[in-house]
């Protein structure tokens, strides 16, 4: 037992190898849209993805994005069932379901301690897992979630007529999840920066970002990362009269933590390797926000990699999915939906 | 009229008299050069302690002198030895030499009755040949070091074995006395045998060598990288083979005072093991075999170390190989140890260095509608100037012409030509960093030069050394009398100059651990060019950066640059020391110049902002930042966001100039005005801006403020 502790922590991922920099999220076409959260692909080809409280609907990469569906509050997630039923996370923790026409299915029994609604997945045609985070979504998780050791995330399996039931919970901050090759599911995490199953048993630990969702490919998974790992926000977990010190006095903007956009703003500190030279912020310095999607095999380790480094914009990516054999992605900080072409060969 | 100062109400800044921190104490001891040599003097102190402990009366002095007077050729040896390693060779030969050396003075003297002076030449003759057919084949026929003294050393050998078998009897049998050679053998000065005082001179002489003669650094250089010595112009083979030379006519002499106190030779044992005797001693002493460093103390210290331990354990009676066994069990502990040392000093210094200390600027102050976010960014209108073709303008400032004039990393002072500022040429190369400028009352720009001092230059270009030290401080360890970054200055109206040295303990690479240590570690300097002394006015502030004479010419303001303050002297009575002009910046002032209505530029060279501000207030936090993030990760102050603050004459702010986000002014450190515009630099920007001031007198300038000179 003297070295089991040290024996399960595996070496955490660096942005190297297949991991390593490189500029496709910002060459990637892009198509602009406003405050895009989340997307999924419906049976029939087409691509569902949220603006704000709407719903539009793309048929073909290229083409004029159509309204499909319109709420009264912000869509957080989405997820599309093989009978084209689909599912609407909304914040404050509601869902709804609704048809492939876009109008509501009555009778499914959501419960009402949903804190929020991250990401959702059609575990069948009468079944939907639902991810909640646990944090208001006034709160702003990217802050948030590095700080806190509440483990208040779960997933909970809602029916089309039964009572729901908690199929995982005590998870940290989870933000997505994609069925596994065995029948169950896999789940992100955002600030542990691992995938879990059901049971909380980390599958593969050590990712180099903070993580978003996580969807099915034909090669394997595709993930999203709202940012990179960064080794400071690491060393500061430990420093703990700080942190708390930090919570206690400054508003959550101004804390130490993952962002979603590489804003300047005169009282946001920066990395020491950020600071511009002649104007320009270099690619390799340091940033609090980032761009990356990760390719996974089927084993979760990374086959390829695509990247928005600090001198881009396209950071944040919340959401990917593999639509006609192409990786769309949303970037949150330029609200854009990003076609990053093929993705990786299969192996 | 300039706005009349009330100096004696303003709050008073304190100023401690000295920095005391045990952690400081202990990496400025880890910094200096002798440290290296703590293990084998440890080991030295433990050999001694342990000999007195079991050894009665072996440090009488009877036995002390009867050490030194056997101790001394071998001694030599051992410095001989060190000038070849230091060089970058090695000489197997010198215990043949020192053989062949003992019996030609033994020859000179008893078969050929020299008197003693030619016997003591042509001993240091012989050692020099040897030396000589060393360096010839080693140093300028570039054969190796190993080889040829492997093969002097049994050429030689042979030779002393035949020449001393054929005179062996006759010597012995020589019944010449001189009252000089015994003299030499047996007698002693001041307590002290006369070959102990031979290697305490040769190794003052070594000592002398090595720190202060252009061969001695000749020879370290050679030693330490020959290729960089060749194309620093060193000529490298000349230099080995005088190395070897010199090294010859030392084991020559330490065969003369063998022969003398001797006055035999033994073919079987003289000078038998020497040379390993010798490496072992130099090896200990220098924590390996290092080429490129010449100290003949530490050198020595191995050798005392090897010398007494091998004497007293064969004193003590014990088996010779008993003895070597021990030895080689000792010595390799001591270089495990001292190597191990060695190794993680520099990781020890580095890990104590910084020496952080709680810090609080307090809350901003008097910017209410001024920041950021609550005004519109007056420089996106400036216009940019030389883009691309300036390098880091840290200071600008312009002639009564209005010509503009920057430093530049790559050590220019670079000229910019009015009036439309496109043609830049270099007026004077410098070296070091070019910082802070001003003219002079002759219309010399003096610049400040980070790692160089305050350097004059003129207007044709010649560049003068102004000064590059000052007095050292007291209590403290680290030398602190060389100017490291020269920042920022300003020249009263007498001539005399004021300048800042920003840090004492970082150079401008690292200047931002300065701010992570957070501690007092710059001062205010005068030069008077008439006496051409240089002064401290005012130790241990907090990165004193930007210096500005008031209108009055009465008062010297001086940027606090991590207390977010501006710090005011008077000069008449700069003893008083300095109070707070203005506090409270919402960013890290950098340099400060005159504006044409009385007032005052502030360049703020970074923002402050709440998370760093209270980091600032966690010393322990920020020390193991460094130690444990990369440091392109350390949290910093944003630099990546500057502007100018203006004052008034009383020191309060009226305006305040940003750029957008995202401009290309951003961390700026400095401005002047000149004519209604103002002309902005920065020392990670490659441009300079130009601001129209609406309301600004559009004829004033500079030069006319300060000397009243018009273009």
């Amino acid at each position: 037992m003297l070295f089991a502790s040290k024996a399960r922590q595996a070496p955490g991922m660096t942005l190297e190898g297949i991991l390593g920099p490189n500029d496709r999220l910002d060459q990637a076409p892009g198509m602009r849209a406003e405050q895009p959260e989340a997307m999924c692909v419906c049976p029939d080809g087409q691509l569902l993805f949220s603006s704000g409280m709407r719903i539009h609907r793309l048929r073909a990469w290229g083409n004029q994005a159509e309204l499909w569906a319109a709420f009264d509050r912000p869509v957080t997630a989405l997820s599309c069932g093989a009978d084209g039923l689909v599912a609407v996370g909304l914040e404050g923790g509601a869902l709804k379901v609704l048809d492939p026409g876009g109008r509501p299915v009555e009778g499914w029994s959501v419960p009402s301690d949903l804190v929020s609604v991250t990401d959702c997945l059609f575990l069948s045609r009468d079944e939907i897992a639902v991810v909640d985070n646990g944090y208001r979504d006034d709160r702003d998780v990217l802050s948030v979630a590095p700080w806190d050791e509440t483990a208040g995330g779960k997933v909970v399996v809602i029916h089309r007529s039964g009572e729901p039931r908690v199929l995982a919970r005590g998870l940290h901050c989870p933000m997505g999840i994609a069925p596994d090759l065995s029948g169950g599911f896999i789940v992100s995490q955002l600030e542990r920066a691992d995938l879990v199953d059901a049971s909380g048993r980390a599958l593969q630990p050590g990712y180099p970002g903070y993580l978003g969702r996580i969807r099915r490919t034909d090669t394997g998974y595709v993930m999203a990362c709202l940012s990179r790992r960064d080794p400071l926000i690491e060393f500061l977990k430990n420093e703990e009269v700080f942190v708390a010190d930090m919570k206690a006095d400054l508003e959550p903007r101004y804390w130490i933590s993952p962002r979603a956009t590489p804003e300047f703003s005169h009282d946001f500190p920066i990395e020491l390797g950020a600071a511009r030279l002649f104007g320009d912020v270099k690619p390799w310095a340091p940033s609090f926000s980032y761009g990356l999607v990760i390719e996974l095999d089927e084993k979760l380790m990374p086959v390829a990699s695509a990247h928005s480094r600090a001198n881009g914009s396209r950071h944040a990516i919340c959401d990917v999915c593999s639509w006609n054999g192409e990786l769309i992605a949303i970037s949150r900080a330029s609200s854009e939906i990003l076609n990053l072409g093929r993705g990786s060969p299969m192996p | 009229m300039p706005a009349q100062i009330d100096f004696a109400s303003l709050p008073k800044q304190h100023v401690p008299l000295w920095v005391v921190s045990p952690r400081r104490v202990l990496a400025d001891i880890l910094a200096k050069g002798w440290i290296e040599s703590t293990i084998p003097f440890l080991a030295l102190l433990c050999v001694l302690v342990g000999i007195a402990l079991t050894t009665d009366d072996y440090f009488s002095p009877a036995n002390l002198q009867n050490l030194a007077q056997y101790a001394a050729d071998g001694g030599l040896v051992v410095l001989a030895l060190l000038i070849v390693v230091a060089a970058g060779g090695i000489d197997l030969s010198v215990g043949s030499n020192f053989a062949m050396s003992a019996f030609v003075a033994l020859y000179c003297f008893h078969i050929l009755q020299l008197p003693v002076p030619a016997v003591l030449l042509l001993a240091l003759a012989s050692g020099a040949v040897v030396g000589t057919v060393n360096g010839i084949v080693a140093g300028l026929l570039g054969c190796g070091a190993l080889l040829t003294t492997l093969g002097t050393m049994i050429a030689v050998r042979a030779l002393f074995a035949i020449a001393a078998q054929a005179e062996l009897v006759e010597i012995s049998t020589s019944s010449r006395t001189d009252d000089l050679w015994d003299w030499i053998g047996f007698e002693k000065l001041l307590g002290v045998p006369i070959g102990a005082w031979c290697l305490i001179i040769v190794s003052v002489l070594v000592f002398v060598l090595f720190r202060q003669l252009r061969f001695g650094w000749h020879i370290l250089a050679v030693g330490g990288n020959r290729k960089a010595a060749r194309h620093g112009g060193i000529p490298v083979r000349t230099t080995v083979f005088l190395a070897y030379l010199l090294a010859g006519l030392i084991v020559g002499l330490a065969g003369f005072l063998f022969a003398a106190r001797q006055n035999s030779i033994s073919v079987a044992d003289t000078g038998i093991g020497m040379e390993f005797f010798a490496l072992t001693a130099l090896v200990v002493g220098l924590g390996g075999f290092v080429p490129g460093k010449g100290s003949p103390v530490t050198a020595l210290i191995g050798f005392a170390t090897i010398y007494l331990l091998n004497n007293a354990m064969i004193n003590a009676g014990y088996r010779g190989d008993f003895v070597q066994i021990w030895m080689g069990g000792i010595i390799i502990l001591i270089l495990t140890i001292d190597v191990r040392f060695r190794k993680n000093r520099h990781r020890l210094l580095a890990s104590t260095y910084l020496d952080p200390v709680a810090l609080d600027a307090g809350p901003v102050q008097g910017m209410k509608g001024l920041m950021p976010n609550e005004i519109e960014p007056k420089l996106r209108a400036a216009q940019i100037l030389a883009s691309g073709r300036v390098d880091g303008p840290e200071d600008v400032i312009l002639d009564a012409e209005g010509n503009l004039y920057c430093g530049n990393r790559n050590g220019c002072i670079l000229k910019i030509a009015a009036p439309d500022y496109s043609d830049v040429s270099v007026l004077a190369k410098i070296g070091g960093r070019p910082l802070g400028l001003a003219f002079d009352r002759e219309g010399r720009i003096v610049t400040c030069v980070a790692g160089m001092g305050l350097i004059r230059v003129t207007m044709e270009g010649a560049v003068e050394l102004l000064t590059d030290e000052t007095s050292r401080s007291l209590f403290s360890v680290q030398d602190d009398t060389a100017i490291r970054m020269a920042d920022d200055l300003d020249i009263a109206p007498d001539g005399v100059i004021y300048f800042t040295d920003a840090t004492k303990r970082y150079d401008i690479d690292n200047w931002g651990l300065d701010l992570l240590e957070g501690r007092p570690n710059g001062r205010l300097l005068s030069f008077d060019p008439k006496s051409r002394k240089t002064r401290t006015v005012c130790d241990n502030l907090l990165f004193p950066n930007g210096v500005c004479l008031t209108h009055d010419g009465k008062h010297l303001l001086v940027a606090s640059t991590w207390a977010c303050s501006i710090l005011i002297f008077d000069l008449a009575r700069l003893s008083d020391g300095p109070r707070v002009f203005l506090s409270g910046l919402p960013g890290y002032p950098d340099n400060i110049n005159r504006t044409s209505d009385g007032g005052y530029w502030v360049a703020l060279a970074g923002m402050r902002n709440p998370i760093f501000d209270k980091v600032l207030k966690y010393p322990e936090l920020r020390r193991r930042m460094t130690r444990r993030v990369p440091p392109t990760n350390w949290l910093f102050g944003n630099l990546n966001i500057g502007g100018v603050l203006k004052t008034d004459g009383l020191g309060k702010v009226v305006d305040a100039l940003w750029d957008a986000p995202n401009g290309p002014l951003y961390m700026i450190t400095s401005m002047r005005e000149h004519r209604g515009a103002l002309f902005l630099g920065g020392v990670t920007n490659d441009k300079i801006g130009r601001l129209a001031l609406d309301g600004a007198d559009a004829g004033w300038t500079g030069p006319a403020s300060y000397w009243g000179r018009t273009g």
